[in-house]
């Protein structure tokens, strides 16, 4: 579905990315899992076309992303939900949710409908402003309004960093419903979460892919994966 | 995989409330007609075109967050393809607001091709040099067509009860041109199109991550706002029969920036607010005070510290604060 073929990516001089190649089926959850600085957000960038390759291909179902703007990526049914938790904190959630469902062309009721089975504690939020949430919500908030429009593919960075953990099980959960109806790449540093919800584990290191995963036993052992951190 | 169209609609105007347009317009229309007892009518007329014109730009910079030290530009392209189109095709003001609009609607949908590929200080300094290329045009470069300093007189015809020389009849056509920019901008502002460029203003990378074109956006919210500043103007042309270059100065885009900051940005009302206070303060106090212009810096410090939100953000906030406390003490 997605194919990313020996991309190299660089900030200024600064070569990040060195021939990283990345796939993803129909269905599929797959998790990056690096130290800080190894490249995983410079990847999804280059994938949601905030940054440009050098070198190699992105394909989304046979077609090609290279070149394309940030919206057109989004318009091509893939969608980017960011590290930073930056919601519109002026705009209320609901019009959070609507910016999303007219992105998409989905009726805005869809979409609070949507976001509501997500986290049904929104219902008392709906009207307030974004920026009061919190850090829990907001990423929340993110998912479901990238989810708005059944993207194709969803690429999320590190959902739940910084998060306590009560909420992480919130995300958790969430993520779970999503498994094999959304393609989704995910960045995550939470071992427990990755080895519960992969289906497959791409580690990197200085810009390269160091290591495919697949071995569901290996996947699901956390202290394994802890020496790639 | 669902795929979403790439050919959308700009604007899908939501149904803002049929009750809340008449609230509008009722508020506005009454206000002004509050003020026709204490102020001159010819000082009215002059506030109500003000007003259309603070308007204009709080859709750009205080919907939009886009602030512009060119939005003069606009009004004097309106004023003088007004005052042309009077002189040289007909009297008739309805062709002469006709013209002075698409004027605006022109020269801002090329300008804009180009502004709003930038951003923050450099969007504000591009738009004041091409302010000035304008003021130096209708200064110099255009002389021949626009007579320079002398300026431009024309006179404009009555038609049937609408005389823009009968003062009331000037003041009632231009509160009605107020009312219906107001209720235009009203429901711009409320619709998916208000909510998208108001997203833009806070992070405009997030508004790509969901497909909008934001670039498409904000060329569209400048050409809006810079047509209705034309349109401004070429009621400001009817009303005075006379425009001179000084009319599009870059410096005077400074009244339209503090008339929003005093007011509230972001806030039709705050508009309206801002500019009526602003024109009080700088017609009363030029009377009173010789260095009136320093009162008004002294203003700018005291909003630019202390009341960001403007009057009647100031006022909303304090509103919900005695609400609240009201609340808990009951």
């Amino acid at each position: 579905m997605l194919e990313v073929n020996n991309i190299d990516v660089s900030y200024g001089h600064a070569k990040v990315l060195h021939g990283v190649s990345v796939s993803l089926q129909k269905g599929e959850m797959v998790f990056v899992v690096g130290r800080n600085g190894a490249g995983k957000t410079t990847l999804l960038k280059s994938i949601a076309g905030f940054l440009h390759p050098s070198q190699g291909s992105i394909n989304l179902e046979n077609r090609s992303l290279l070149g394309l703007r940030p919206d057109q990526v989004a318009r091509q049914g893939l969608r980017f939900v960011a590290q930073d938790k930056k919601v519109f904190g002026n705009l209320t959630v609901r019009d959070n949710m609507e910016l999303a469902a007219h992105a998409s062309g989905e009726k805005l009721d869809q979409a609070v409908e949507l976001l509501l089975s997500l986290y049904p504690r929104f219902e008392k939020f709906m009207d307030k402003k974004a920026g009061g949430l919190s850090g829990g919500q907001r990423e929340i908030l993110l998912i479901g309004r990238a989810l708005v429009g059944e993207p194709g593919v969803l690429l999320v960075d590190e959902p739940t960093e910084g998060l306590a953990a009560i909420v992480i099980d919130d995300i958790f959960r969430i993520l779970s419903g999503m498994k094999e109806k959304i393609s989704t790449i995910i960045v995550e540093q939470n071992l427990s979460v990755v080895g519960r919800l992969a289906d497959r584990i791409y580690i990197m290191k200085e810009g390269k892919i160091e290591k495919e995963i697949t071995d569901p036993a290996h996947i699901q052992d956390a202290a394994q994966l802890e020496c790639y951190l | 995989m669902h795929s979403v169209a790439d050919k959308k609609n700009l604007i899908s105007i939501a149904p803002v409330g049929t009750s809340q347009i008449v609230r509008d317009l009722a508020i506005v229309a009454a206000a002004f007609l509050l003020l026709s007892l204490f102020i001159p009518l010819h000082w009215l007329t002059d506030f109500a075109i003000f007003c259309i014109l603070v308007l204009s730009f709080d859709l750009l910079y205080g919907y939009m967050g886009h602030l512009s030290f060119g939005h003069m530009l606009y009004y004097g392209v309106g004023a003088y393809a007004a005052s042309l189109s009077l002189l040289h095709l007909a009297p008739n003001p309805f062709l002469a607001i006709g013209v002075g609009i698409v004027s605006g609607f022109a020269v801002s949908a090329l300008v804009g091709l180009v502004v709003v590929q930038v951003e923050g200080a450099a969007f504000a300094l591009v738009n004041l040099a091409i302010n000035q290329i304008g003021f130096w045009l209708a200064f110099a470069g255009l002389q021949e067509y626009t007579h320079g300093e002398d300026g431009l007189p024309s006179s404009v015809e009555a038609l049937g009860f609408l005389d823009f020389y009968n003062l009331p009849v000037a003041l009632g056509f231009v509160l009605i041109c107020l009312v219906l920019v107001f209720c235009l901008l009203r429901i711009l502002t409320t619709s998916p199109y208000g909510v998208i460029i108001e997203a833009i203003k806070e992070n405009e990378d997030r508004v790509k991550f969901l497909g909008y074109n934001t670039y498409a956006y904000k060329w569209l919210t400048f050409v809006i706002a810079s047509t209705l500043a034309a349109f401004a103007g070429t009621l400001y042309a009817l009303v005075k029969g006379f425009v001179a270059p000084t009319d599009l100065s870059p410096l005077e885009n400074t009244r339209i920036i503090f008339s929003v900051l005093i007011g509230g940005a972001g806030n039709l009302y705050g508009a309206v607010v801002g500019a009526v206070t602003f024109e009080m303060l700088s017609n009363y106090l030029a009377t009173t005070i010789s260095r009136w212009e320093m009162v008004l810096g002294a203003m700018l410090l005291v909003l630019v510290f202390w009341f960001r939100q403007g009057i009647t953000g100031y006022s909303y906030n304090l509103f919900l604060k005695m609400r609240h406390r009201r609340r808990v003490g009951g």
